[in-house]
């Protein structure tokens, strides 16, 4: 009874909300049109602001100190150094020659058999074959060496990522006072788009493999801290309490009992980690990381389609290897039970006849030409890249019509207007709003943090590009919405459909956004659009999932109830799945707006100018450096913004 | 403070435990006589543990009854810190508990208590004959004695031959045996058993209750035993506490709980339980009435009552009651009638 | 967990394992092996090695566009030749590159056009102006050609309001579409603009690969674009463009331009490390006097764009000009 009344009051509250937002939106679009092309705050683009002359100044004395001031002489440049010569001993042992040498420690054969090797004393042998047939692949495509040095790349920063993150993690999970310390920095890493970190990392550390590892590790360190602090806070309590009863120190139920049982999330961390490395491995070739990040970021400075994509598919290739034979370990069905003596002695048989072929394969590696060089005619990137440049020329000649025409559609019909709405018009109007807006959807709290974070971003003097920005995340999000519950609700609902799509999504996961960033501009041409379908490719996967999952959990009794009383399809999905999967679909929404943003950014390569554009400005451009700085603390400030509210929001409702 | 009672094997005075962000400032304020939900409105302020005292008699089983939320869990964590208190004092076997420094303490953890949980909280990535082990293994003791003692107290609780099992590999009955025996392991003085059998369905429930009994008889630990059973309560309680909003409202023998109630709570509490299965005969012993047949059959005063009325019935006259040797009085079938008829309105 | 201890036992003996390989074939490697396989130039093997204590490990920037890569390319072999190891490290060009330097990552900048940019570097010491190469780069506006056809008069900077709507897209604002060049790149377009009072609005294209994106629609579906773009480039060999004239350039730094001039001619810069310039090593003797015409650089990149690798294309023009790379080898 009391629920029933409560329900109809949150429904009626609800309504109000909807009309008052309404509303707001009204008045806001009267007022914009009324005042429009007033107090914008528009800067050109060659111009600093005070506040970007500010932090150019501050720039320019940092990198003044790079050899006097005792910050870089005794903490920056030596800490490079240490990584740099770590970085450059796994490369030499399996990328780079050794000096005097033609070829690394270990030739192409060596490697294959130390992966076959490791992934099989992990997993089983179908992975084995998996992970070395992909290698392989990378070989045939003619990137054997760039995918080595990106390996060697991803496994140095995972190694120090979780030989620093594992301890930080295990101790925040153990200790509350560690953790709400930490927290700030693990939700903001989660918001700060990739591109940003670059630029102010490479004031402290510049250019070079080392710069980029370390780029690299303060990316992924957070994920590692995170999937382990969750992994230990997420146990079951009571084999903890009952193992401190039994008068365990807090190591020994540490050792023998939280982290044994924590073993299969931290594994799971430890994927994770590879993955995210990986991916920035990739964009870290803006500040000089070496291997399969160098040809695509190339091709995107030269529009070669071609070459871009034979280095962005041994990406995928190397991507799907390492995500098999990492998360081939974590066990999928949640068993404590080791296997029987007899399979144990079976597969140590195995595992030591995997290890004699490893070393077999190291010495051949060593001796002989042909294991040690990979062989110069097997080589298919020539191939690959011309087919692909003739399909992708076909493609956006005969398709040139059709996407120009979809992109002006919404360019003309969302684009430019929500644009004009948000920075044409003046900037404490749109403060104005945002601020309302925060208000009806988070309270109280909410709206006065986006006050004070948009009047700093007013304060940088980036106003008006914050608002391009923003313009094209929230029509890239619109869109990715929509397709992402489409398609959502027809995998959730269909599991033909869910076996089908789902290996696409799950390798769109793992493709760098950079690697179809050149195809989008050979469909949409220098555009904002070529930006904001970058970022709907880019989000599509990870909302579509999460609709999905939100759609099949809605209970079955639900369903079944609401079929039993005669509902159509449309009627089942709109009046019981989607409403029961409300949740899921906020953090989609939440989900989908962070990593738009973080795509919509890189459109700063393709001429959707904007924030993104700027923080480009600023690292080729020394003049620039402070704007672009500037920038970058700008996306920051709206992904906080646009996180804050969207996740308030989503807790209310 | 009351005196500790230096013959009991747990002696409990003004314990308090208070969660929340001021702690302190509720020991023995007006405010913690409230309400749960007003305390919480107005401080902030759970009160889970208000001003408890009691004492366990070595060998004793002591029940703690008492509804969800009522306190009963943290009450028996704060006996062993695995809760530390608020305030009040705590003696088991002679020690004040919390006084004593953490290695004494974990050496008592080791050695003289042992604790028994409602989710049995096994290790689910150890072999059954190493979760029993444990507390030995943490202790240092060697790997071949402690297995050998482990494998003994296995076969103690029924579960020889699944030493080398997983608990997953276990049903919910055979894993509280594995809780069982892991808190048996030790030879502890004193054994914790919180709500133990809470998880397992009743069939399950009442073999697991006469294995307690049993145990109970064969090695005769002090007990504190948590429970929301009442039934529960007074097949195994010597004396049962019954808790409301974190204090203890009446303490006694199952009989005297039944037969006198301290208030609505507790009677309403009691209301449930066929009298007839917990009073003796010593509860309805009265002067024979003039007339009435005094040489019936004799039982002795400490006769459930459901057990005495098939031989009252087939007597068909009253019986006499006595208590080592002493007479009390005799009981007729009327008044075995009267109180279960008084059980059903 | 039984299975874990195995494997990790397994991958520790493997290296132990590993050790063995390694000690037991060091000095034995792969280079002597292929040497004895083409046996009989062992004493050719001993001279390039003797050079090759001399002459170190270099690493050049290898920025994107294709006339870069034929100087990186032809100084790459010649440097090989000498017995050098030289890396080709993508980056992008300025800032990035100075702070490579600064890193020790990079120690050549084969072209630069920043116009003297590097000078707080320069200034710390370890980034050397090492002089012209020899090219010449002209920034400018252009347009495709048939709209120089059929609006003659396009090419004339003056003329250009008149044709503002013509560039008018969705992305301009109802002004005409003024195609920046990349972040990098000298710009002053806004400038121009603001000069000219021209009804045009500046977007900013992120990338050469943008650029070229524009140039080759408006070629191949005759659309309009007014855009950003340079010589030397090879782009000029596929697509026909034409650029649009403004009075005579007065200024050499971006700073001093008033907007009402044209882009300067500027001579490219090589750029050393002081490492290199330091340590008195052939390839550094190469860099110093290393000079070369827009003609041959362009003879080098039309080779690779028309699909030769770069290495056999800057080989053939070395082969072809023997005479002057030997003048450079001081
Ligand atoms: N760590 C804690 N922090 C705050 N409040 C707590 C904490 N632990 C218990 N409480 C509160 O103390 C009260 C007593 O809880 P306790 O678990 O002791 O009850 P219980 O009698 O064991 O209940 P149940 O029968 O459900 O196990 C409850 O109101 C509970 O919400
Ligand atoms: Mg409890």
């Amino acid at each position: 009874m009391s629920t029933a009344v409560v329900n109809k009051a949150t429904k009626i509250i609800q309504i109000r909300r909807l009309y008052l937002f309404l509303f707001v939106v009204i008045a806001w679009v009267s007022l914009a049109t009324i005042f429009r092309g007033r107090a914008t705050l528009a800067l050109p683009v060659s111009e600093n602001s005070p506040f970007n002359d500010r932090v150019g100044a501050v720039a320019a004395a940092i990198r003044a100190g790079r050899f006097e001031n005792p910050a870089f002489i005794y903490f920056f440049n030596p800490l490079r150094e240490i990584i740099d010569s770590a970085v450059q001993l796994v490369r030499t042992l399996i990328a780079i020659p050794v000096s005097g040498s033609i070829i690394p420690v270990v030739g192409w054969f060596g490697v294959i058999g130390i992966v076959a090797f490791i992934v099989y004393a992990s997993s089983n042998f179908k992975f084995t074959f998996l992970a070395v047939a992909l290698l392989l692949g990378t070989g045939v495509l003619g990137m054997w060496t760039s995918t080595m040095d990106t390996i060697a790349m991803t496994l140095t920063a995972v190694i120090f990522s979780l030989g620093i993150g594992l301890p930080l993690g295990i101790w925040a999970g153990l200790s509350d006072r560690v953790l709400t310390f930490l927290r700030p920095f693990l939700d903001l890493a989660q918001i700060v788009p990739t591109l940003v970190y670059l630029a102010p990392l490479a004031l402290f550390f510049l250019i070079g493999a080392a710069s980029a590892t370390i780029a690299t590790m303060i990316y992924s360190i957070p994920i590692v801290i995170r999937i382990t602090a969750l992994g230990i806070r997420g146990l079951n309590n009571s084999p903890v309490e009952a193992s401190i009863s039994m008068g365990s120190t807090k190591r020994q139920t540490l050792a023998k009992v939280q982290l044994p049982m924590a073993k299969q999330t931290i594994i799971l961390g430890v994927n994770q980690t590879v993955m995210a490395a990986l991916s920035f491995v990739v964009i870290a070739a803006l500040i000089g990381a070496p291997g399969l990040g160098g040809p695509i970021i190339n091709a995107l400075t030269v529009r070669n389609v071609g070459d871009g994509f034979v280095a962005g598919l041994a990406v995928v290739l190397v991507a799907i290897m390492l995500d098999r034979s990492t998360s081939a370990a974590v066990k999928t069905k949640k068993s404590f039970v080791p296997p029987s003596a007899d399979e144990i002695k079976r597969r140590r048989l195995n595992v030591a006849a995997m290890g004699g072929f490893a070393v077999l394969s190291i010495y051949l590696s060593r001796n002989f030409l042909w294991a040690a060089v990979w062989p110069e005619n097997i080589n298919t990137s020539k191939i690959v890249s011309n087919a692909t440049n003739t399909f992708v020329d076909y493609a956006t000649t005969t398709l040139y019509f059709l996407t120009i025409g979809f992109r002006e559609l919404i360019t003309i019909a969302i684009l430019n207007p929500l644009e004009t709405l948000l920075a044409q018009s003046p900037w404490f109007l749109t403060v104005a709003a945002i601020a309302i807006i925060a208000l009806i959807i988070g309270g109280r709290g909410v709206a006065i943090l986006s006050v004070i974070l948009l009047l700093a971003i007013v304060y940088t003097g980036l106003w008006r590009d914050t608002m391009l920005t923003l313009t094209q995340v929230i029509v890239a999000t619109l869109l990715t919405m929509i397709i992402g519950i489409t398609v959502g609700v027809w995998i959730g609902r269909s599991q033909k459909a869910d076996t089908a799509i789902r290996p696409f999504l799950d390798a769109g996961q793992t493709l760098p956004a950079f690697v179809y960033l050149i195809p989008m501009l050979g469909l949409f041409g220098p555009t904002r659009f070529t930006a904001i379908a970058t970022g709907i490719v880019y989000s599509i996967p990870v909302v579509t999932k999460l609709v999905a999952d939100g759609i099949k959990n809605v209970p079955k009794s639900m369903v079944e109830a609401a079929i039993a009383n005669g509902s159509t399809s449309w009627q089942v999905i709109t009046k019981v799945q989607l409403p029961a999967s409300k949740r899921s679909l906020l953090l989609a929404a939440n989900q989908g707006l962070i990593f738009v943003l973080a795509v919509v950014v890189i459109g700063g390569f393709v001429g959707a100018g904007g924030l993104g554009y700027l923080v480009l400005l600023g690292s080729s451009k020394p003049e620039m450096q402070g704007k672009g700085l500037s920038a970058g603390l700008a996306i920051l400030l709206l992904g906080i913004v646009i996180d804050r509210i969207a996740q308030t929001g989503a807790r209310r409702k | 403070m009351s005196e500790h009672n230096s013959e009991a094997a747990i002696s409990v005075r003004d314990l308090w435990k208070v969660f929340g962000p001021k702690p302190e400032e509720l020991i023995n304020s007006e405010d913690a006589k409230l309400p749960r939900a007003e305390l919480m409105k107005k401080t902030g302020n759970t009160a889970a543990v208000v001003d408890v005292s009691f004492d366990v008699a070595p060998n004793e089983v002591f029940v703690v009854m008492g509804l969800s939320g009522s306190g009963k869990s943290t009450l028996v964590r704060c006996l062993t810190r695995l809760i530390e208190p608020t305030a009040g004092s705590v003696e088991i076997l002679g020690e004040d508990i919390l006084k004593v420094n953490t290695s004494r303490l974990r050496h008592l953890r080791r050695t003289k208590f042992s604790m028994v949980f409602q989710h049995f909280g096994l290790l689910p990535h150890r072999k059954v004959i190493d979760n029993i082990a444990y507390a030995l293994e943490v202790n240092g003791v060697k790997k071949e004695a402690r297995h050998k003692r482990a494998q003994e107290v296995i076969d103690l609780v029924g579960l020889t031959g699944y030493g080398q099992s997983y608990p997953e590999q276990l049903s919910g009955g055979m894993q509280q045996r594995v809780g069982l025996a892991r808190a048996l392991a030790v030879d502890p003085a004193v054994m914790f058993l919180d709500e133990p059998f809470s998880a397992l369905d009743p069939l399950i429930r009442r073999d697991m209750q006469a294995e307690v009994i049993r145990l109970h008889k064969e090695v005769g630990k002090t007990m504190v035993f948590i429970t929301h059973d009442l039934s529960e309560a007074m097949k195994l309680g010597d004396r049962i506490a019954i808790m409301r909003d974190g204090a203890i409202v009446q303490m006694d023998t199952p009989e005297n709980l039944v037969a006198k109630p301290a208030d609505a709570y507790v009677a309403d509490f009691m209301r449930d339980i066929p009298k007839s299965h917990v009073l003796t005969l010593k509860s309805l012993a009265r002067a024979p009435k003039p007339g009435e047949a005094t040489d019936g059959p004799e039982l002795d005063a400490s006769t459930v009552i459901r057990d005495a009325s098939p031989i009252i019935i087939q007597a068909g006259r009253p019986i006499r009651v006595a208590s080592n040797g002493k007479p009390l009085g005799i009981v007729s079938s009327e008044d075995v009638l009267k109180l279960i008829a008084g059980e059903e309105q | 967990m039984k299975i874990k201890l195995n494997s990790r036992n397994a991958i520790a003996s493997l290296f132990i394992a590993l050790g063995l390989v390694l000690s037991a074939c060091s000095g034995a490697g792969v280079d002597e092996g292929a040497s004895t396989d083409t046996s009989g130039s062992t004493t050719e093997e001993t001279a390039t090695e003797a050079v090759a204590a001399e002459c170190g490990e270099w690493n050049i920037a290898m920025h994107a566009w294709v006339g870069y890569t034929a100087g990186a390319q032809v100084l790459t072999n010649v440097g090989e030749e000498l017995g050098c190891t030289i890396n080709q490290v993508k980056l992008d060009e300025a800032g990035v590159t100075y702070d490579a330097i600064e890193a020790g990552s990079i120690d050549v900048i084969v072209e630069d056009w920043g116009g003297g940019r590097w000078q707080e570097w320069a200034d710390r010491g370890q980034l050397v102006e090492v002089g012209e190469n020899g090219n010449v780069g002209l920034i400018g506006m252009f347009v495709p050609a048939w709209m120089a056809e059929e609006y003659p008069d396009i090419t004339d900077a003056a003329n250009l309001n008149k044709y503002a709507e013509l560039f008018e897209t969705s992305e301009s604002g109802g002004k005409g579409a003024w195609y920046e060049g990349p972040p990098g790149y000298t710009t002053i377009g806004e400038k121009m603009i603001a000069a000219g009072d021209l009804n045009f609005q500046v977007i900013s294209t992120g990338s050469e690969a943008a650029l070229v994106e524009l140039f080759t629609q408006a070629v191949e579906n005759k659309t309009a674009a007014l855009g950003y773009f340079y010589e030397p480039h090879n782009l000029f060999g596929a697509l026909d463009l034409v650029r649009i004239n403004w009075p005579e350039n007065d200024w050499s730094a971006p700073e001093e331009a008033d907007g009402s001039t044209d882009y300067p001619k500027s001579p490219l810069i090589k750029i050393a490390s002081k490492n290199l310039i330091d340590s008195g090593d052939p390839f550094a003797t190469v860099f110093q006097n290393w000079t070369w015409t827009n003609a041959d650089q362009n003879q080098i990149a039309a080779d690779i764009e028309a699909g030769t690798d770069p290495a056999v294309a800057a080989q053939k023009w070395i082969d072809a000009n023997r005479a002057t790379v030997d003048g450079w080898l001081g």
